[in-house]
């Protein structure tokens, strides 16, 4: 009977998907509705995860159920327990899932909704999925290691440490680049800024409610933070529309900039259960049931998919990020498609919790697939909207002016007609003054949810609330991440200064710890202010610069993943792993050193700063610069981003010689060399 | 149905429900503090085991101690 019910259910699958690809592929002309998109995503992960992480699983890794798991090896009640598959599951999703998959795909949208999806599915099933499981299943067979030290078990030492100051770096990036985000989404908007800064009493509350009146109820206190939240939204638009508060809370980009800078480094610096633990909750909850909300709202309200299917910046034009589809695309859409940071999550606490092997499928796979759903609901709220709108929100000031006429005039002349009135309306409906130049994803995505679950629920008169409850909740978990990701940074750093001077490596020492936090937001902070004050946008260049950082370290984890394959002697099935690295490796490499040294200084990090600082030498200002000072600064910047980037390349480059060296000494011998732990080590348990 | 039977479908239920919210609770990465009453007790009967406020304190200072990777 199953058999029969499986034997009619995949090939039914398989034409649903057939059939809503040809809907989004030839609907050409006329808009097509997103739910053939959603549709044909959700087709493909059923299709690849019953069938190619099935032939993972079984064929490739050899996954075995009667082999324990360190969970079940170790098990002490508390790090290491064997825990329910689905509830790992949704464990799973909870820590990888962050803002990534919500920015990367809505600056992709300016080449159309087609060249995004296609990469998103074909990435996440060959690349971001492969990579999620592997590493899983490559952590729990050596007792839930984390990358560094599997990296270092498996490479040697010298990549190890690598791979570690890599991690720093893309670390520091990440954290500018999310921060930028926060920054350009509440610049003059005082609505946003009330809401956002309204979560650190709620989450302070939070805190003192689970260590001192409930202790570990984590749902109670986070059912009565997401009223609280509710609450100040609406309390937002009360602030915003009173004389006195609102100046209070209208900053200009600088100034909000400053506010993270100290923000990060006092929120690091407090007790974990105070702050961070109880946003983190909070972020969750709302991830979790806004993500849910977004699904059921396009299936329920189907709206049109407005941008088309491919625009004219497939040529590299684009006002959002500049450079060609390849490799532009690849690095744009990091998260949703594969994500470098995941081997972090893969290798962290998810190791440690699986009950048994045969899970690893489910929570590895299935997890990020789950991820990649979220990146193409991502894209389809950035497509419903009318791509006028999209641009305008989305290319930088430099390109558009600062005025709604001005914007109306450039982005019509690209061939997207859009009027000076629709512009202000947009901005009026959504309770903000200007939605010009709002790069970074989350506006755009607000907007895009603020219509489908507007129509879905309340209509016009509620648009302005779920726009700012979308912020609200991409806020929050970019808080949480700037909080979590610096003390991760402070413990990076203080363990290398460690090597230096004994001392600074000391945790419990106050003063090494504020050096290390101090340098930590300052790295961070430096990239932000940076790009807060670039005339050009700020966005297009950290974006860019992430993209290759994440992707290097998803090539690096992959590679990883490869000579462990080889070394189990599975060499037979090694294009698993292989493939998808070399598409990394390439895309990432060619991204990497158009953006030192393409000779367009729309593209290349050398040639733009060379512009600036000739000009300058010469004593000319170049527009958006407005003096000598600002142009050298611009020069500044641009070096020590080509720096930034050429430390990325190198990275891989020098790893990936590492992998070969240690692949064909493998290959030579006659016997498996991975260093697993061997099947029946300690099965009856060693306890904490 | 009798009293017996019934009381028994109500710790069945009330079980289920205590079953669900831990299960929550893991999804955002609480530990579960029964689970590690039952398995200090299997394991190692007689040990003074944490009280629950003190094991929810420990696990929060284990999970963001050092700050946990947070998703981009």
């Amino acid at each position: 009977m199953n058999r029969l019910i499986s034997l009619l259910l995949w090939p039914a699958i398989a034409i649903i998907g057939a059939f809503s690809f040809a809907a989004l592929a030839l609907g050409r002309g006329e808009s097509v509705n997103a739910v053939w998109l959603v549709t044909a995503a959700l087709s493909v992960y059923l299709i690849a995860y019953r069938f190619y992480s099935k032939f993972i699983a079984e064929k490739v890794l050899r996954v075995d159920p009667t082999r324990p798991t360190p969970a079940v090896r170790h098990n002490d009640g508390l790090d290491y327990v064997p825990t329910n598959k689905w509830v790992l599951y949704g464990h799973h999703f909870a820590a990888i899932a962050g803002a990534g998959p919500l920015v990367g795909p809505v600056l992709a949208a300016q080449m159309g909704f087609l060249p995004g999806t296609l990469w998103i599915l074909a990435g996440v099933v060959t690349a971001g999925a492969v990579q999620d499981f592997i590493v899983l299943f490559v952590s729990v067979r050596r007792d839930g290691k984390s990358l560094g030290e599997m990296i270092k078990m498996e490479l040697g030492p010298i990549p190890g440490s690598l791979a570690l100051v890599g991690v720093l770096a893309i670390m520091i990036i990440i954290l500018a680049v999310l921060a930028l985000v926060v920054v350009k989404a509440l610049t003059g908007s005082p609505w946003g800024l009330f809401t956002i800064f309204a979560t650190i009493p709620i989450a302070l509350l939070m805190g003192c409610y689970m260590r001192f009146i409930r202790p570990g109820r984590v749902g109670e206190a986070s059912a009565f933070g997401v009223v609280l939240l509710l609450v100040s939204i609406f309390l937002g638009r009360v602030v915003a529309e009173d004389p006195a508060w609102a100046p209070m809370f209208t900053l200009s980009g600088t100034q909000l900039a400053w506010a993270l800078i100290i923000y990060g480094a006092i929120a690091a610096s407090l007790p974990v259960w105070l702050m961070l633990a109880p946003r983190d909750y909070l972020s969750t909850f709302l991830k979790i049931g806004t993500i849910v909300a977004l699904a059921i709202g396009i299936y329920y309200v189907a709206p049109k998919l407005a941008m088309p299917a491919t625009t004219r910046f497939l040529d590299g034009t684009g006002p959002v990020f500049s450079g060609k589809l390849f490799p532009f695309l690849f690095i744009t859409i990091a998260c949703g498609a594969v994500s470098g940071f995941h081997s972090l999550i893969s290798s962290g606490t998810t190791p440690k919790m699986v009950e048994n092997e045969s899970h690893m499928r489910l929570i590895g796979f299935g997890g990020m697939l789950a991820e990649s759903f979220v990146a193409v609901m991502a894209l389809t709220a950035a497509c419903v909207l009318d791509p006028g709108i999209y641009f305008a929100m989305n290319a930088p000031a430099a390109i558009i002016g600062t005025t709604a006429a001005n914007a109306a005039q450039v982005i019509s002349g690209w061939g997207f007609t859009i009027t000076p009135d629709m512009i202000t309306q947009t901005a009026k409906d959504i309770g903000e003054t200007s939605i010009l130049s709002r790069a970074g994803g989350a506006p755009t995505l607000a907007v895009g949810m603020a219509q489908i679950l507007g129509q879905a629920l309340g209509g016009k008169a509620m648009e302005a609330f779920w726009y700012h409850f979308a912020i609200l909740f991409e806020a929050l978990f970019i808080l949480t991440a700037v909080d979590a990701g610096t003390r991760v940074g402070r413990f990076m750093i203080q363990d290398m200064l460690g090597h230096v001077y004994k001392p600074l490596g000391n945790t419990e020492y106050l003063p090494a710890n504020l050096l290390g936090t101090a340098l930590c937001v300052g790295l961070w902070g430096y990239f932000l202010y940076q790009g807060v004050v670039d005339p050009l946008g700020g966005i297009n260049t950290l974006w860019q610069l992430f993209g290759v950082g994440n992707q290097m370290l998803a090539g690096i984890a992959l590679l990883l993943c490869t000579s462990v394959l080889v070394k189990m002697k599975r060499e037979r099935y090694v294009w698993v792993t292989l493939v998808p690295t070399a598409w990394l490796l390439i895309t990432t490499l060619t991204a990497g050193v158009q953006k030192i040294f393409d000779p367009d200084p729309k593209i290349g990090f050398l040639s733009l700063a060379r512009k600036f600082s000739d000009a300058a030498a010469q004593g000319s200002v170049l527009a958006p610069a407005k003096s000598i000072a600002e142009m050298q600064r611009v020069a500044f910047n641009n070096y020590l981003d080509a720096v930034v980037c050429a430390f990325f390349v190198l990275l891989v480059v020098a790893m990936c010689v590492f992998a070969v060296k240690i692949c064909l000494q493998a290959l030579k011998q006659a016997n498996p060399t991975a260093h697993e732990i061997p099947p029946l080590a300690g099965a009856q348990g060693s306890m904490a | 149905m009798n009293a017996a039977a019934e009381s028994d479908a109500s710790v069945g239920l009330r079980e289920r429900v205590r079953y669900l919210c831990a299960a929550c609770r893991q999804v955002f990465g609480m530990p579960d503090y029964e689970r590690y009453l039952t398995h200090a007790a299997q394991r190692h009967p007689g040990a003074p085991v944490l009280t629950r406020s003190d094991f929810f304190v420990q696990a929060i200072e284990r999970k963001y101690g050092k700050g946990g990777a947070r998703c981009c």
